[in-house]
């Protein structure tokens, strides 16, 4: 179907049409163009829009980012006030906490880093960084002094503690060692008592002794006149001395001196006798005179012993003073020592309060102050009266002390040089965030109107232009479109009519043109043949129809003979008997009719010929009579085979029927069948299709359900299922059905014995009676090796109607 | 991380530093110096021994030489030279503004018997003391050269043999200082801070003195016979025996000297303290100075002899606990002369001889008693009043004067006192060690021991020639004869030889009392037991 332009050519309508038509643009480009202008101009926007919000996203969320920095910077410097101020067991906490905001600024900084593209940023966020840096750093030598001044103040407590305790402990000996003083002092006041009662004593003696010797001698130098009066005075002077020895004896023995006192006592009497002697007036001095010296050796022997005991006890009385002395001196010098311990004390606490100030306030001034003035309570602990039992350690003590005041005065120093230092970067660092915050929110409000601008001029450009275009292609499209629907109008009302005009175009009307026209030449060409096909389609339908038709009459027929030759081996039994006997009758008949004839018949030969005839007539009748039976049956099966047709009848006895109709073929396997059915239960059906059903069903079983050998029992069970419905169930116990197969089955020609010359049609037979003739339902279980089992449920009557297309479909 | 360790370090020091032993010991005085070389009473013996050693020592508790900083030594034959093997390692003490660099060498040792021995030596004149302990002993004389050998050896040449050459060298002035301290004070310009802040190689390091208060010692780490169980020394100057007393019953101190004989008793029976005695190897005395009148007549020295109850003295001040006296050596000493006849108590014939020697109208005087406690002399004001109450008797008008124990150490050896109590504890067990140095005429010199000033030359050929004796029976036989000169010319009163008591606290272990007075802290420990 060939087109030339040649052709077309009566029926274009102008030259200039064609000419318009040969320049014209194809249709595709005109869309192309009307879509293409807007969807360039939206895409060009989008695109520049994305970017655009790229950008803009990317500022707010520098914006975003810088406002955290800043937060967590301040967060940070929160928790570095609260690490500096709290108590040291509390630091960890506040550490920990610190490092929290600061690896997130960092964290931030880093995306920000990223997200930067101006150079300013670049150098802000750099600026940023480093004082970041600097200020962990920071925080980690705040950190490492903080501690160490921890320490050395925890240290410092523990020094001045100590040196609280010596001066305790100091003080307690002190008390403890007053009691002694005490006890020494009242010791050495009874000495120096006993030693004055002693020296007085003794004076006394001394003296009395003295008096005495004056007033002997004045006896022997005196005249005869005044020895009386002498001798008087000499009478006093022994009284005294007899009182001063009585006196010092006594001291003595109340001190305990008794020996002493004796020696006295003894001496002091010798010189008493002597002294009495020259008293008496009866004596003359010249016996005096013979005895020596007034007092003698006894005399002297006393004052000896008199100045010995005043030399002794006036010393002792004077040692003892000293040592009272003395140890007043000590106990006052022990107080002004414990006075002084507690001063040091006292400056102590002093000075741990100052420095616990100092440290607290963070004045590496005042803790340098504290120093200055610990400076004199270390000379004062070197250069007083402390107990030296305690002074060196308490040196050791106040030492170390004020060398750990001296590290955590530079400690302190340090920590605050340190804060200064964090503060300025802290300081750098919010400046930083501040400014690239700022930087980031201009540069996204600058994006943002940006977008704004270039969506409403490409919205603009776009629909300008969208809309000159779109109106042009359009008149361009649409008239041409017109012609080309009338032509086919024409056409389609008449096919034949010929060609549609315009198909020498070369834009996508002509084609469409030149297409209808092809197509039309198609559409014709098509018909004819597929006319042609149709005829040829049906006529082998019907032949596979026929075919078909033929197979199931033959199949059924196969069945019909095998129920043939079913009946004929039932009935041989009973008409082999029966000929048999009439055979053996026949021979009595002859023989008797011989003996009778002959005249020679007995007696008992006609009875026993009788007996005989009575017997073979017995048997001629059963068998006949059988035969006659299984002839009815076969006949009544054979008639609903072949008649199909539908009558009511009693299912047990039918079953009963069909089942002897089929017991040659299930004895030549062996297999047993079992049926129950409820006697007395009446259906109105096709027994012919339903005897058809169960003969396929146990010729598959045995010929499909059972290998060579193997015996089986089927079971069939029947039993109403309502007032309507009647369930057979047909189950054998064979090898089953493969589940592949198991659709099949009810295909046609399906078989898996097409060896053992099976046609594939039993079960589709089956199906379709079911189904159709019998108006009810079938349903297939099987397990390969458990048995096969099919439901059939029917109704108790069918309709008569209902059964006849499909079986003349069949047949 | 350095700081932290050194933190720590200072935390283990502080925690030892709590725990410190501190042994206080109740001395009698104030030390008349530091450097051992100035001293002369055991008083400043016992406060510089501590702090050094010599190149040899006496065993403790006997007066057997052993070896000390010098590990070995040899003598020659003719017994004039002797040459010292010095111990290595040993190392000296640091001061506040010393550290030594290096360990005791010959240098040392050289420098510490030149300073005494060579006037020209530039330490020789720092100070004002002297060295009269060296002097008395006649090293002076003796010793003709001191040299180093080498690093670890030196020679010294001797004038002549000398019998107790060694056991001069064991006695504390010659301890060995150390050479390098020296030429630092010296450089630095204050050469005399040689004798202020002691530096040797003893188990304690010098921690500071205040006069009439303490002398503060701390354990020597690198002492070379090791650290001392005890971490702190102190001597706790106390006078007065009551008071020391008072102060050992507190706890205050756990060591005290010299407790009043007449408290002996009383300490013994305290659960908390111990009494410990040594049979003295001293001599207690009154000396009369022989160059002053009226005791430049021996009537007069022999009067004052017989005019002193000294059974008195010994029974009222020591409480019995002691001997009188009658030679200036303690009858423990070999060569005491017990064939000498004291002279009696006998007011009478002390009058009679006064009367003679041209003084029946009596004198006046000074007595001049020690003003501190003394291991020979327990109270010299109670003595001294006992003495006087006898001399009075005779006619002699004692006034009782005293000062301080420096000073009156001082005006006795500089011979201005005319009647002096004193005394002497043997210091090297050789009897030429009183003899000589108490009596001899090289000790008469003014600043010497010789508080009698007699030199009588007689008894100082004999003494002399004891010293080079090459037998000690020989020897004995000349100082049996210098001990009759000595009582015939009385230039003493020999009083007491006292035992000599300690009192300690029953926590003090491994203190042993020493028959030479001198207090041994090497070794000491406290243990647990003191209850106060």
């Amino acid at each position: 179907m060939k087109a030339s332009p040649g052709d077309g050519a009566p029926h274009g309508p102008s030259g200039r049409g064609r000419r318009r038509g040969r320049r014209g643009m194809r249709i595709g480009y005109k869309i192309f163009l009307v879509g293409g202008f807007p969807i360039a101009i939206a895409a060009a926007i989008a695109v520049a829009a994305v970017m655009l919000l790229g950008e803009a996203d990317r500022a707010r969320s520098g914006a975003i980012l810088a406002g955290a920095i800043h937060r967590n910077v301040l967060t940070a410097v929160t928790e570095r006030d609260r690490y500096v101020d709290s108590l040291p067991g509390e630091r960890d906490m506040h550490s920990a906490r610190f490092a929290v905001p600061t690896e997130r600024a960092e964290k931030d900084l880093a995306t920000l880093r990223d997200i930067a593209s101006d150079g300013d940023d670049a150098a802000a966020i750099g600026e940023a960084r480093q004082a970041l840096v600097h200020y962990v750093m920071s925080m980690g030598q705040l950190e490492t002094v903080t501690q160490q001044n921890d320490m050395l103040i925890a240290e410092m407590a523990g020094r001045a503690s100590r040196l609280i305790e010596l001066t305790d402990e100091a003080r307690q000996r002190q008390h403890d060692s007053n009691a002694d003083i005490v006890a020494a002092l009242s010791q050495r006041d009874r000495q120096v008592r006993d030693a004055r009662d002693l020296v007085e004593a003794g004076y006394a003696l001394r003296s009395a002794l003295s008096a005495a010797g004056v007033q002997a001698i004045a006896v022997l130098a005196g005249s005869e006149a005044a020895r009386g009066e002498a001798g008087d005075g000499l009478n006093g002077s022994l009284r005294r001395l007899r009182y001063a020895v009585a006196g010092l004896s006594s001291v003595l023995r109340v001190q305990g001196k008794g020996e002493a006192a004796d020696e006295l006592e003894a001496m002091a009497a010798g010189f008493g006798d002597r002294l009495m002697a020259l008293a008496d007036p009866s004596s003359t001095p010249l016996d005096a005179l013979r005895a020596g010296e007034p007092g003698g050796d006894v005399e002297q022997a006393l004052t000896q012993w008199a100045e010995r005991l005043l030399k002794v006890y006036t010393t002792q009385y004077r040692a003892l003073h000293d040592e009272m002395a003395e140890l007043l001196t000590y106990s006052v010098k022990a107080h002004e020592t414990e006075q002084a311990t507690q001063n040091i004390a006292i400056a102590v606490l002093k000075l741990g309060d100052a420095a616990a100030g100092a440290f607290k306030s963070r004045s590496p001034e005042a803790s340098a102050a504290v120093l200055d003035e610990s400076r004199a309570v270390a000379d004062a602990i070197v250069g007083l009266p402390i107990s030296p039992l305690i002074q060196t350690d308490m040196i050791d003590a106040f030492e170390r002390w004020r060398e750990g005041l001296s590290t955590t005065t530079e400690g302190l120093r340090q920590q605050n040089a340190l804060i200064a230092g964090m503060d300025a970067a802290a300081e750098r660092m919010t400046a930083a965030a501040r400014t690239l915050d700022q930087r980031f929110t201009e540069s996204a409000e600058a994006i943002g109107r940006s977008i704004r601008t270039v969506l409403i001029l490409g919205a603009a450009i776009g629909l300008v232009f969208g809309a000159g275009t779109a109106a042009i292609v359009a008149r361009s499209i649409v008239s041409p479109l017109k012609r080309l629907q009338l032509g086919m109008l024409d056409l389609a009302g008449d096919p034949h009519r010929g060609r549609i005009e315009g198909s020498w175009k070369r834009d996508e009307l002509g084609d469409m043109a030149r297409a209808t026209n092809v197509f039309v030449g198609e559409i014709l060409r098509r018909e004819h043949a597929l006319r042609r096909s149709k005829d040829r389609a049906d006529q082998a339908l019907a032949e596979l129809r026929r075919t078909q038709a033929e197979l199931i009459q033959a199949e059924k027929l196969a069945s019909l003979g095998q129920l043939v030759a079913g009946v004929a081996h039932e009935i041989n039994t009973p008409l082999g008997i029966a000929l048999t006997t009439s055979t053996v009758l026949d021979q009595e008949v002859s023989t008797f009719r011989q003996e009778a004839s002959s005249g020679r018949l007995a007696r008992a030969s006609f009875d026993r010929f009788t007996a005989r005839m009575e017997e073979g007539s017995r048997l001629l009748l059963a068998n006949l009579r059988r035969a006659a039976d299984l002839v009815h049956a076969f006949k009544q099966v054979a008639a609903d085979q072949a008649s199909g047709e539908r009558r009511s009848f009693e299912l047990s006895r039918w079953l009963e029927e069909l089942l002897t109709s089929l017991g040659p073929m299930l004895r030549k396997g062996g297999h047993e069948v079992v049926a129950e059915c409820p006697e007395g239960l009446e259906v109105e059906t096709y027994p012919g299709a339903l005897a058809q059903v169960l003969t396929n069903l146990v010729t598959n079983a045995i010929t499909h359900g059972y290998g060579p050998g193997e015996r089986g029992t089927i079971t069939i069970r029947v039993r109403p299922l309502d007032g309507t419905t009647l369930r057979i169930v047909f189950a054998d116990d064979g090898r089953g059905i493969p589940a592949e197969n198991r659709r099949r089955v009810f295909d046609p020609f399906f078989t898996t014995g097409r060896g053992g010359g099976s046609t594939g049609l039993g079960l589709h037979i089956v199906y379709n009676l079911v189904t159709s003739t019998l108006n009810g339902r079938l349903d297939l279980e099987s397990e390969p090796g458990h048995g096969t089992r099919f439901t059939i449920d029917l109704p108790l009557r069918v309709a008569e109607a209902v059964a006849e297309p499909a079986m003349e479909e069949i047949a | 991380m350095r700081r932290t360790i050194l933190t720590v370090l200072l935390l283990v020091l502080g925690a030892h530093a709590a725990a410190a032993k501190t042994l206080v010991f109740c001395s009698e005085g104030n030390p008349e110096a530091l450097n051992p070389q100035l001293v002369t009473t055991t008083t400043g013996m016992n406060a510089a021994m501590p702090m050094f050693n010599n190149l040899v020592e006496f065993a403790p508790g006997s007066t057997e030489i052993r070896a000390a900083l010098a590990e070995s030594w040899t003598i020659s034959d003719d017994g004039r030279t002797y040459v010292f093997q010095l111990r290595p390692g040993v190392r000296f003490h640091p001061a506040p503004d010393f550290t030594p660099t290096r360990e005791m060498n010959a240098d040392d040792v050289v420098f510490s018997l030149m300073r005494q021995w060579d006037e020209s030596h530039p330490f020789h004149k720092v100070t004002v003391g002297g060295f009269d302990y060296f002097k008395d002993m006649g090293l002076l004389e003796l010793i003709e050269a001191i040299e180093k050998v080498d690093e670890r050896a030196v020679r010294i040449r001797l004038a002549r043999p000398e019998a107790p050459f060694l056991a001069n060298l064991a006695m504390p002035f010659n301890a060995i200082l150390s050479a390098e301290y020296a030429a630092t004070l010296a450089a630095r310009g204050e050469p005399e801070r040689l004798d202020a802040w002691p530096v040797g190689t003893g188990p304690f390091v010098f921690d500071g003195y205040q006069k009439d208060v303490t002398v503060r010692y701390r354990a020597f780490d690198g002492y070379w016979r090791g650290r001392q169980p005890i971490d702190t020394l102190v001597f706790s100057i106390t006078p007065n025996p009551a008071v020391r007393l008072i102060k050992l019953k507190a706890g205050e101190c756990q060591l005290m000297v010299f407790p009043d004989p007449a408290d002996a008793a009383a300490i013994a029976a305290d659960p908390a303290l111990v009494l410990m005695r040594q049979e003295g190897f001293n001599i207690g005395y009154l000396s009369l100075n022989t160059r002053m009148a009226p005791f430049d007549d021996v009537r007069v020295r022999r009067a004052v002899n017989m005019a002193i109850d000294k059974g008195l003295i010994l029974e009222t001040v020591y409480a019995g606990a002691g001997v009188v006296a009658k030679n200036p050596i303690p009858p423990t000493l070999w060569s005491y002369n017990d064939d000498i006849e004291p002279y009696p108590h006998d007011a009478e014939a002390a009058r009679r001889l006064m009367v003679e020697a041209g003084y029946a109208n009596g004198i006046d005087t000074e007595l001049w008693y020690m003003p501190v406690s003394r291991p020979y002399n327990p109270n010299g004001k109670r003595v001294a009043e006992l003495i006087a109450a006898d001399l009075a008797m005779i006619g002699i008008r004692a006034e009782l004067r005293t000062e301080g124990w420096q000073e009156y150490r001082i005006r006795l050896q500089s011979g201005s006192a005319p009647m002096a109590l004193f005394g002497w504890t043997g210091d090297n067990g050789d009897p030429d060690n009183f003899f000589d140095v108490l009596l001899g005429c090289t000790a008469a010199r003014p600043g010497g021991n010789n508080v009698a000033k007699w030199c009588d030359r007689d008894y100082e050929a004999l003494v002399s020639r004891a010293k080079v004796a090459p037998s000690r029976a020989e020897r004995e036989e000349l100082y049996r004869k210098a001990q009759v000169i000595f009582h015939d010319e009385a230039p003493w009163v020999p009083l007491a030889h006292s035992v000599v008591f300690l009192g300690a606290r029953k926590a003090v272990t491994g203190f042993k009392m020493d028959a030479l007075g001198r207090n041994i802290f090497e070794g000491v420990d406290l243990s647990d037991v003191d209850s106060r």
